[in-house]
């Protein structure tokens, strides 16, 4: 039987090599599969026993009556033409029919005899709505106004009023996000950070002004193809870069680039196609006619993007193509700087090069001091060290200290004497400022060193106690002597170049800013350095004491340094000492170049390269060494200082006001690879036919007039009426938005293998109508039109309430003679949570933010180790959309609600229910400090203990509370305030959950008490449950 | 492709392709199995997942799989190859290599390296295992090895991705996963699936995503839940700050009153299951604290395993294991990391012998000595083995061809080796265990036929093993 296609009419109508004729038709008795699938003998039944498909007698019935009647071949519906279908008529209404839906709906219940359910009663149908539409649940004020309007279109307002508003958008983007994996994350391996978020807002302004989905399509798949692209056009071409991607060392790039190019089939196909063309990456699909020279060829729609199978999450070639998304204002101010950073250089060449004498005299005496020692830095003994908000800094200087550090990609342990190391431990404030005092002994000093150290204890980089770097914001010193105190001001910060952050410069710490400041990010591990140079000489004498602090103020919690130490260098300006990893470090002064990259530790106050320039006769050094001599003299010279501050300020701006422009990666063309066809995806098999871009074969062809079909064609193609899948795919996509399930449950496949629709005219109305509106107002492709059909309608608007004889009819409620309940999606699990608080902060777009995430929750991650950071303030307390979606590990709350994590396509959410969601309800910081603003506000209401529980119901569930809702948690409410004045709770670090601070005015023990009975409500099925 | 040729073309093609319904084929195979079964005595053959009844007699009840994560080196674990050690320094010959995939070694001249250290017989059976695992010497008898294992993926990430859900495409189910929808759980205050995680020293520190204990297209309830050895265990399981237990109870107590209301209102099985869900979440609050107590294991018991309580150490895990394992957890997985030695393979194997060997011996001793480990099936082994050919001289890459398992209780031969690699231990030449093999394997032994495990998604009747998967006889008892 191998190679028999029964589903190809031709071909299971072919007389096999054996005599036998697997279909003859018109004639069961004759047909091969007739004989078999009524066979008696195990050996010869099919389907065999051991592949457990038994068939019916009905479903063996039904075969030989199709055979008998014969044998006709229809081609699977979703691959039929969308045709207009023929609204029914119905007769005798049992309910409203407001628009077509409701006639294929009631048509088919009466059918069944089933009636449609009345409309929901008022309060119902708003709620349903307003979450439905904008992801929200209806204020009290906005439930009052609907109840009060007896208009006959009332409904038919609130509608257009939810359409019309921001929150509609945040609701259609997260679905949408879901299908194209939108993430903040690279996806594989590291998962860095990447800038994605600009995409996202796109889509946001997409659905707000309801752009045509048509143009939606073309701009995502093809935005860099339209002429003249706009620079939203170039944002929506992001799309294509969203697949996962690695950073991973010795990954083979053309493996990757086969995953890369795979994803993007599989995505374009789920979400436009609606089909499973990820099967036909190894074989032709088993059951639906996509081949595997289809695939391929899909995929080489996609050859032209721009991209490495290495893709660099750190260093100038950063992820690839991105695009700088700056105002012309911005742009200028860019160039301007540009400019003066190049004059700033000339300026300093020139002056060097007025001065080859003096430097041939700088030359011998840096070389002396080198040999001399004098030129290295000086460690320095503490006298004391000592924080400003807890954490404990213990001095170790001849005690010995326990260091783990990676050494040669290996963990290496050391006890040895600390030689004046700090080490910070316990409390692990956001910020912290430590204070170390030293004696250097008599001396003239010129600059001040700080020397980081890693140590495998610390999870941010391993260099901080806590985010993906730390941030030293200032540093300040002073020194005093026995006639007084003075300040010691810095002239220029220098910091070691090895995971360099452009928008953490070195000369940010002693900018006077207390919130920029110098870092370092870094993967691998070793020790950076931040030299600052003294504007004056410092004279000490035997007994002076110099005291330094250093500031950790940034927005970036815990960006803390751990461990520590403090160098004074006596020389002409020592450079910063590179750390004591074997690894590779880079080593360069002004400029980032590569060729500057040694393998040699610095060490001394000079680096190696210069010093082996130096030791070099000048006419036998290289253009490099020259280069360095020169650049090391002009970053050393005393006489030369104003100049290379000047230089050293305006690099440090641009770098800074550059990294704070948001950027995009987006898709740039390239000439497009081969692609070949890799049967069994074996992306090592060069043998194989190499194939041009083209949409399946068996759904036409496209004309190019010969010229090679690009990305942008697809998209033409897609959103064609000779496609006869993306609009059906959509509207069954949304409708499951608004029922619980779609009209064909598959939303991923609507191919041969998903479900058949429950009501496929049905569906082909709604598509229809998304391609071409009947009614005036509406444009093609308008997901507004659609949604606002939708709703509608009388078979949305029915009451959710059920019988247990439709529970038996229809345990799915597939028949819809009832609306659906479920609960609603992650997001808004937490966005309804921070509403009803009164905690939302809405505004549309921008950067992704952090809310509260558990410690130590990203432990799984390195490369680099790091340690989440919630953001502050406002950002704690925007829509879950927002929030950074790492995709390895996804913001818990949200995964516990059942989030996708967006590493693939995802079109179905499941809707599950744990005891986790439980736990994370009652005890995860955000929604405990959401229900002690809830209760700040619900005291604030009124004074009376009934109007306070009413107002809170209203606003949580639209409704008030029943007697013995009331008596439930006036229980609740006595008890626990009694627990709160006992102290067998404790009110006060109860009430410390979170950033947010309730009125002081409020009693600390009601306040406490209310909390428990708002988290409560707050936790109520009813709460987060659409209706 | 065993379908095609054994006909079952006729089947899919017609019956499925054409969109005739297939609807109650799964009840009445069900029904079927149920009534092919009836006839024999059999153990408890019903599960509270949906393979019930089981589909065949059940050895193993439960998994702890010990996940080396980095890819270990077999040849300086279970795998001994005298040639390999003639041969150090050598040029690797050709016909091993050719036409292979290889990770960082691309482009590099291929070397000969020897096993770094020497291997011993241990036991009555006399398995050879090298002589840095002394303790899991002591257990040879117990314990199976497979020296045969290959898999597909040569770098980390997917390579984890393949041995834990059977596909380099993300999003689906984990094994885990999988067995605990198939099998329901037995723990009514514990997640049916833990995740453990602990690093140590001696390699780099590789990341792992949290889509290896995923429950992909499956409910969320069948997601491996990890339990954290700092902060709070399970995330969120303690009330909240200021809360004593008496009010977080009263409060359950409250929602769970309010709930009952609304069931009573506007009757909804949603309803039902959530109030359940808050009893559950209030058990966990207090079975979780208390199984993470070791305080109450005896002074001997933490000596066996070298676990200090509270270190979040790799022999911590395994006790910890144990005692999930005693609570009736379905699945439990540990992940040690740190096996990646692209450098220093001698030194840093040494390391990660100390802290694994001493811990699995333990665990396998402690579960024998309650009478577990019958019907408890441990797994220790990585996504990839390492290469015969040197890395930067002292250390070896990823590599896929050929690596070792072991494998103990739950229904497997004690005391055996299984497959083997070729004389330099380059690739599984003897009886190959491919990932789905290994796969099928440990479902059979829950009672489980891996290709009837299987949930409609994307258009296919997708399973664990994709569309291969082999029993190994072999190494059944």
């Amino acid at each position: 039987m191998a190679n028999l296609r029964l589903d190809i009419r031709e071909e299971a109508l072919k007389p096999r090599k054996s005599g036998v004729t697997p279909i003859v038709p018109g004639d069961p008795e004759k047909s091969a599969i007739i004989q078999r699938i009524f066979a008696t003998n195990p050996a010869k039944i099919m389907p065999p026993a051991y592949a457990h498909k038994e068939l019916t007698a009905a479903q063996k019935e039904t075969i030989r009556r199709w055979v008998a009647q014969g044998a006709v071949y229809e081609q699977h519906w979703s691959y039929q033409p969308i045709k207009r279908p023929v609204v029914p008529s119905i007769s005798a209404p049992q309910a409203p029919v407001r628009n077509p839906i409701d006639a294929f709906i009631q048509e088919r219940l009466a059918r069944e005899n089933l009636r449609p359910s009345p409309e929901a009663d008022r309060r119902t149908l708003l709620r349903r709505v307003t979450f439905d539409l904008t992801g929200l649940p209806p204020t009290p004020e906005e439930m009052q106004a609907f109840l009060a309007d007896q208009s006959a279109d009332a409904y038919e307002k609130v509608v257009d009023r939810l359409l019309a508003s921001p929150r509609y958008a945040e609701m259609r983007t997260m679905h949408w996000l879901d299908a194209v994996r939108y993430a903040d994350s690279a996806g594989f391996h590291g998962d860095n950070l990447w800038p994605a978020w600009p995409y996202r807002d796109y889509v946001l302004r997409a659905f707000r002004d309801n752009k045509p989905f048509d143009e939606f399509t073309r701009e995502q798949l093809a935005g860099d193809l339209l002429p003249h692209p706009t620079t939203e056009q170039l944002v929506a071409s992001a799309y294509n870069r969203l697949n996962r991607v690695s950073a991973e060392g010795g990954l083979q790039p053309k493996e990757y680039i086969a995953k890369y190019g795979a994803d993007r089939v599989r995505t374009l196909s789920t979400v436009w196609l609606g089909s499973t063309m990820g099967c036909a990456e190894c074989h032709d699909h088993k059951f639906d006619p996509f081949t595997l020279k289809d695939f391929y060829s899909m995929k080489a729609f996609f050859a032209d993007i721009k991209e490495t199978g290495l893709v660099p999450d750190r260093g100038p070639k950063k992820w690839g193509a991105q695009l700088l998304l700056a105002s012309d204002e911005q742009k200028a101010k860019l160039k301007e700087l540009d400019e003066q950073i190049k004059a700033a250089r000339k300026e300093l060449d020139d002056a060097a090069a007025a001065m080859t004498e003096r430097r041939w005299a700088w030359e011998d005496r840096i070389l002396a001091q080198y040999k001399s020692g004098e030129l290295a830095w000086k460690y320095q003994r503490p006298l004391s060290a000592s924080s400003a908000n807890g954490a404990k800094l213990t001095i170790y200087n001849d005690e010995p200290v326990d260091s783990n550090y990676y050494l040669n990609g290996s963990l290496a342990s050391e006890r040895k004497r600390g030689g004046g190391l700090i080490v910070a431990s316990g409390p692990n404030p956001d910020n912290e400022t430590y204070t170390v005092t030293f004696q250097p002994g008599a001396g003239t000093w010129t600059a001040l060193g700080i020397d980081v150290h890693q140590d495998e204890s610390l999870p941010g980089v391993r260099l901080s106690r806590g985010a993906d770097r730390f941030v030293l914001t200032e540093v300040d010193a002073e020194v005093s002597t026995p006639s007084g105190a003075r300040k010691i001001p810095f002239a220029l910060a220098t910091g070691t170049m090895f995971g360099y952050t452009p928008e953490n410069p070195a000369m940010a710490a002693i900018d006077g800013n207390p919130k920029t400041g110098w870092s370092i990010t870094i993967i691998e591990h070793y020790n950076p350095f931040l030299a600052l140079r003294f504007a004056e000489k410092v004279q000490t004498g035997p007994d002076s004491v110099i005291t330094v602090r250093l500031h950790h103020d940034s927005d970036l919690r815990r960006a803390v340094i751990g461990r520590f130490r403090l160098a004074l260098s006596s020389g002409e300006y020592s450079y910063p000492e590179e750390g004591n990893s074997g690894n590779k470090h880079k080593i360069a002064l002004e400029t980032h170049s590569d060729e500057l990259t040694l393998n040699i530790p610095t060490d001394k106050g000079l680096p190696p390269a210069v010093l082996k320039a130096l030791e070099t006769d000048e006419p036998e050094r290289s253009d490099l060494q020259r280069e360095l001599v020169l650049r090391h003299f002009e970053w050393a010279d005393p006489k030369l200082q104003p100049f290379t501050v000047r230089l050293a300020k305006l690099e440090a701006e641009r770098d800074q006001f550059e990294a704070s422009l948001p950027h995009v990666i987006y898709t740039e063309r390239t000439k497009p690879r081969t692609v070949r066809i890799l049967p069994r995806a074996n992306w090592m098999d060069d043998t194989h036919e190499i194939v041009e871009p083209a949409i399946p074969a068996f759904l036409g062809k496209l004309n190019t007039n010969g010229r090679r079909a690009n990305r942008l064609d697809l998209a033409n193609w897609i959103v064609s009426p000779e496609n006869p899948l993306t609009a059906r795919v959509f509207v069954n996509r949304l409708w499951r938005q608004f029922f619980g399930t779609g009209l064909s449950k598959s939303l991923e496949d609507l191919g041969s293998q998903g479900e058949w629709p429950t009501h496929p005219e049905l569906l082909d109305w709604l598509a229809s109508e998304f391609m071409q509106p009947s009614s005036g107002g509406a444009h093609a492709w308008d997901v507004k039109h659609i949604i606002r059909t939708i709703v509608t309608s009388h078979t949305y608007r029915q009451a959710s309430a059920s019988t247990p004889q439709l529970d038996e009819r229809d345990p799915d409620n597939r028949l819809l003679a009832r609306q659906s309940r479920f609960r609603v999606d992650a997001e808004v699990v937490h966005d309804t949570a921070l509403f009803i608080s009164g905690l939302l902060v809405e505004r549309l777009g921008g950067p992704s933010v952090r809310p509260y995430e558990p410690d130590g929750y990203l432990a799984g991650l390195n490369f680099p180790k790091r340690e989440y950071s919630a953001s502050h303030g406002e950002d704690l307390y925007r829509r879950a959309l927002y929030t950074v979606w790492q995709r390895t590990f996804l913001h818990p709350t949200l995964l516990t609600f059942d989030a996708p994590t967006r590493e693939e396509c995802t079109v179905n959410r499941v809707n599950s229910d744990t005891p986790l969601q439980a736990l994370t309800l009652m005890n995860d910081p955000i929604f405990v400090e959401a229900s002690r603003a809830f209760a700040a506000n619900i005291l604030k209401s009124g004074s009376d203990w009934n109007a306070r529980l009413n107002w809170a119901f209203l606003k949580a569930l639209s409704r008030t509370p029943d007697k013995e809702e009331r008596r439930i948690l006036t229980g609740l409410y006595r008890r626990d305030l009694a627990r709160f004045r006992s102290g067998e709770s404790d009110a006060t670090r109860f009430l410390a959950v979170g950033e947010w601070r309730p009125p002081s005015d409020l009693d600390t023990n009601e306040l406490a008490a209310m909390t428990t009975v708002a988290r409560a409500i707050l936790n109520l099925h009813e709460t987060i449950t659409r209706n | 492709m065993d379908t095609y040729d054994r006909g079952c073309e006729i089947c899919r093609r017609t019956f499925l392709g054409q969109g005739v319904s297939m609807l109650g084929s799964l009840a009445l195979s069900s029904l079927l199995s149920r009534a092919a079964f009836a006839a024999e005595t059999q153990p408890d053959m019903s599960s509270k997942g949906v393979v019930n009844p089981l589909h065949h007699p059940p050895k193993a009840k439960r998994v702890i799989f010990l996940y080396q994560a980095g890819g270990p080196s077999h040849l300086e674990t279970f795998d001994n190859k005298p040639k390999l050690r003639q041969l150090n320094g050598e040029p690797m010959p050709d016909s091993f290599t050719k036409g292979q995939q290889i990770a960082q070694l691309q482009g590099s001249k291929l070397v000969c390296f020897g096993p770094q250290y020497n291997f011993k017989r241990f036991g009555k059976s006399g398995q050879e295992i090298s002589e840095l695992f002394p303790h899991i010497g002591g257990v040879a008898d117990d314990i199976c090895i497979i020296r045969s294992m290959w898999t597909e993926q040569i770098n980390h990430d997917p390579a984890h991705t393949l041995m834990n859900t059977g596909s380099i495409i993300t999003g689906r189910p984990s094994m885990g996963s999988w067995i605990l929808y198939g099998l329901g759980s037995e723990a009514d205050n514990l997640p049916g699936f833990v995740v453990l995680l602990s690093s140590g020293k001696g390699g780099q520190m590789q990341p792992i995503a949290a889509r290896q204990w995923s429950s992909g297209f499956l409910p969320s309830k069948f997601q491996g839940v990890k339990f954290n050895s700092v902060g709070d265990p399970v995330l969120h399981i303690q009330t909240p700050p200021g809360l004593s237990a008496a009010a977080q109870r009263d409060s359950i107590d409250a929602i769970n009153a309010l709930n009952r209301l609304q069931s009573k209102a506007a009757p909804d099985p949603e309803i039902l299951t959530r109030i359940s869900q808050y009893e559950m979440a209030f058990r966990m609050q207090t079975s979780v604290p208390e199984l993470m107590d070791m305080s109450k294991e005896p002074p001997h018991i933490l000596e066996m395993y070298g676990a200090r309580p509270g270190d979040g150490s790799f022999a911590s895990n395994c006790l910890l294991a144990r005692k999930l394992a005693e609570r009736g957890v379905r699945f439990i997985q540990l992940y040690h990391r740190d096996w990646d030695h692209h450098s220093g393979v001698k030194a840093n194997i040494a390391i990660k012998a100390q802290e694994t060997d001493r811990a699995t011996a333990a665990l396998i001793t402690d579960l024998k000595q309650r009478g577990m480990l019958k019907d408890t099936l441990v797994v220790w082994g990585g996504e990839f083995g390492r290469t015969p050919m040197s890395q930067g001289g002292d250390g070896r890459d990823h590599h896929i061809k050929g690596f070792s398992f072991l494998l103990a209780g739950g229904g497997v031969k004690g005391g055996i080796t299984y497959g083997a690699t070729d004389e330099l231990g380059y690739a599984a030449v003897e009886n190959p265990v491919a990932v789905p093999d290994f796969h099928a394997t440990m479902l059979h032994l829950l009672g489980i036929d891996h290709k009837r495990l299987t949930v409609k998604y994307l258009g296919q009747d997708a399973r664990l093993t994709g569309v291969a998967g082999e029993v190994v006889k072999d190494i059944l008892a």
